[in-house]
């Protein structure tokens, strides 16, 4: 694994510009251009807003749509490396082919390109929780730092995941598509993990820190804590339940880079 | 620095032929029938280095392992037996604008091949004149490569790929794209790069090419190496194979049977025969005949035809004077051929038995055995006429 980070970091110039790449590419051709990862979180916004004040759909929660619209956001960035990664090796068959290049530099850029995306939107998601009054500053803001850690070793474990894994199977695609959809309902993305550990209290063997076995509880709690100065963990939970959410990130990171290097001896026999 | 630039070492690479099919459920019925698909072994237990400095052609009929080789030597591939070990840089021409998006402008592209080369940025920038002139593309350098034409195209890779400067240059036919003046541009870079001292090592269908680049030529055929060596005792041997696994092809026999040739031999200087290449000025060939009955005034005849089906010369008994009244059981003919004003290289056979009017034909056999001329004097062209000076 250290291997595989030297290397990255030994080509960070092609990191630089293959991300550089996956961006221009994504709106190459469209008259608005950049301005689309703009746009598109700004149109989300909107459309729940007003969405969520038809259905008077607040889960009682203070401050709904600003609690909605962040896990909506940070949510985006996880979905958008599972279904970017896909492509990230199978799409450049004729580079991987024929060149040669430390392989694990296409899904890391991939998940790169995305977390670029998702800082752009990430800062109109500041602009607007403070534009609402809903933004809090406070030694609590630190916990972005730690959800952002964790949430891009997550990102890049699941790109090489995802994109090795298309390699050998192609079905990857479709159960990745199933496997997103499903991971969104289970993860307090439009509720909070009040209500997870409301359905778990019914079953009395398992810890109610096994909510947190989804690393994306963790992230999305963090996020919250940090960005809306919400508590970051359920009353009554033990804090240290955290770590099994980073716990979760750093296997799938570990097991994302294991995948790429045992994957890419095969790789030139089978694209 | 060592002396060996690349080193392969008993390399053996084997593909699983149902492994491309890759969809989950085949291979789940595949793990749960055993089923392990069949194997082909595209290299089988290859052995060469290359020396620092020197250039090795790389020849072999289509699906003789020699893009895999080079696929492994570059690193793109693993073997599945066997090790490489390259000392230097190595920079591949697998295929010329091989990473190329087509929507990003063809300066974007150079800039992206060049990382992906592992070239630093300013380098590249630095560089990035050079690459347009040469690739003479001024122009539609800012165009999106997706609106080149494939000529275009090939010529932005080529003129990128020799940037990169390494100390090992793998080549896979790329000479076979691009115009004359462009195949020249290409060669003179190669031979520059000769002049540096780099190694080299190059995939070509072009002989006339390989061998005036290569210092030594490797003969992989069916992926085991044949022969390396001399360029062109190599290219020749390799000629005369493809001669033969053409001959079961384009060989045709044909004829009324009343008489039939029943074999043809080749003759060294000896007498004995020497299988059906030869090396020397004259060719003897013994042609066995039989016929059942009498067969008045019959006539033998040959042709001998290049590389390229065009016949060359022929001639038969009649034309040349050897009058044979009547043929009946077994016997040979003895045909004897000067062929020291032909050009080295392979050529083809043919030979018939047929009544002196040519309305009858007993036995023909169209393309029948390949020769190779070996001759030490060389010439330009297909054939020696007799010159002569005089200078006052």
């Amino acid at each position: 694994m250290q291997e595989a980070i030297k290397k990255i970091i030994q080509r960070r110039e092609l990191v630089c510009i293959l991300v550089e790449r996956n961006l221009k590419i994504r709106y190459k051709n469209s008259v608005l251009g950049f301005l689309w990862s703009l746009l598109t979180p700004l149109a989300m916004i909107l459309i729940y807003a007003v969405f969520a004040k038809i259905l008077k759909f607040n889960n009682g929660q203070p401050d709904y749509l600003q609690f909605l619209v962040t896990g909506i956001v940070v949510w985006q960035f996880t979905s958008g490396c599972l279904n970017d990664s896909i492509n990230a090796i199978v799409g450049n068959t004729n580079l991987v082919k024929k060149v040669s290049f430390p392989r694990i530099i296409l899904p890391v850029s991939t998940a790169l390109a995305d977390a670029v995306n998702f800082l752009l939107t990430f800062i109109i998601l500041v602009i607007y929780l403070a534009f609402t009054g809903t933004l809090s500053i406070s030694a609590n803001t630190l916990w972005i730092f730690a959800a952002a850690a964790m949430h891009l070793v997550l990102g890049i474990g699941l790109s090489c995941l995802c994109s090795v894994s298309n390699v050998f199977f192609r079905d990857t695609q479709h159960i990745v598509g199933l496997g997103s959809m499903a991971w969104f309902f289970l993860s307090p993305v439009f509720y909070g993990t009040e209500l997870q550990t409301g359905v778990l209290s019914g079953i009395n063997f398992l810890p109610q820190g096994i909510i947190y076995l989804n690393p994306m509880t963790g992230i999305l709690s963090a996020y919250r804590a940090g960005l809306m100065g919400l508590s970051a963990f359920p009353a009554g939970m033990n804090p240290s339940w955290m770590l099994l959410s980073a716990g979760v990130c750093a296997v799938v990171f570990l097991l994302g880079m294991f995948a790429v290097r045992s994957g890419d001896k095969y790789f030139g026999d089978i694209l | 620095m060592t002396e060996t630039a690349i080193e392969v070492n008993g390399i053996t690479k084997t593909f699983r032929l149902s492994a491309s099919a890759g969809s989950l459920k085949t291979r789940l019925i595949d793990l749960i029938k055993k089923n392990r698909g069949d194997t082909f072994t595209a290299l089988d237990n290859v052995t060469f280095s290359v020396k620092r400095g020197e250039t090795l052609g790389l020849i072999g009929a289509n699906g003789a392992g020699k893009s895999t080789l080079l696929s492994i030597i570059a690193g793109t591939m693993y073997p599945t037996r066997g090790t490489v070990k390259c000392s230097g840089s190595i920079s591949s021409l697998l295929e010329l604008g091989a990473g190329f998006h087509p929507d990003l402008t063809g300066r974007e592209n150079v800039l992206l091949y060049g990382a992906i080369m592992g070239i630093p940025r300013e380098t590249m920038l630095k560089k990035f004149d050079n690459i347009v002139d040469f690739s003479g593309l001024e122009k539609f350098i800012d165009q999106p490569v997706r609106f080149y034409s494939s000529g275009m195209y090939v010529r932005l890779g080529f003129a990128v790929a020799v940037q990169v400067d390494p100390d090992i240059l793998l080549i896979d036919e790329v000479l076979a794209v691009g115009d004359s003046d462009f195949q020249r541009k290409c060669l003179d870079k190669m031979n520059e790069f000769r002049r540096k001292g780099k190694s080299m090592l190059i995939i070509s269908h072009d002989m006339h090419t390989i061998k005036s680049i290569s210092d030594r030529i490797a003969y992989l055929d069916h992926g085991r190496l044949k022969g390396i060596g001399d360029p062109d005792s190599i290219a020749a041997r390799y000629g005369a194979d493809s001669l033969y696994g053409k001959t079961a092809s384009i060989r045709r026999e044909w004829g009324t049977g009343e008489a039939r040739l029943t074999g043809i031999k080749i003759l060294g200087e000896d007498g004995a025969g020497c299988g059906t290449a030869t090396r020397g000025r004259v060719l003897a060939v013994r042609i066995s005949w039989e016929a059942a009955n009498r067969i008045d005034t019959p006539t033998f005849g040959f042709s001998i035809s290049d590389d390229s089906g065009r016949t060359i010369f022929g001639s038969n008994t009649e034309i040349d004077g050897a009058d044979i009244p009547f043929i009946q059981g077994q016997g040979t003919v003895t045909l004897y051929v000067d062929t020291s004003s032909l050009a080295s290289g392979n050529y083809m056979l043919s030979f018939s038995l047929h009544s002196r009017d040519h309305k009858i034909n007993y036995h023909r056999l169209d393309n029948h055995t390949p020769v190779c001329l070996d001759d030490e004097t060389h010439f330009d062209g297909i054939c020696r006429l007799p010159t002569k000076w005089e200078i006052r």
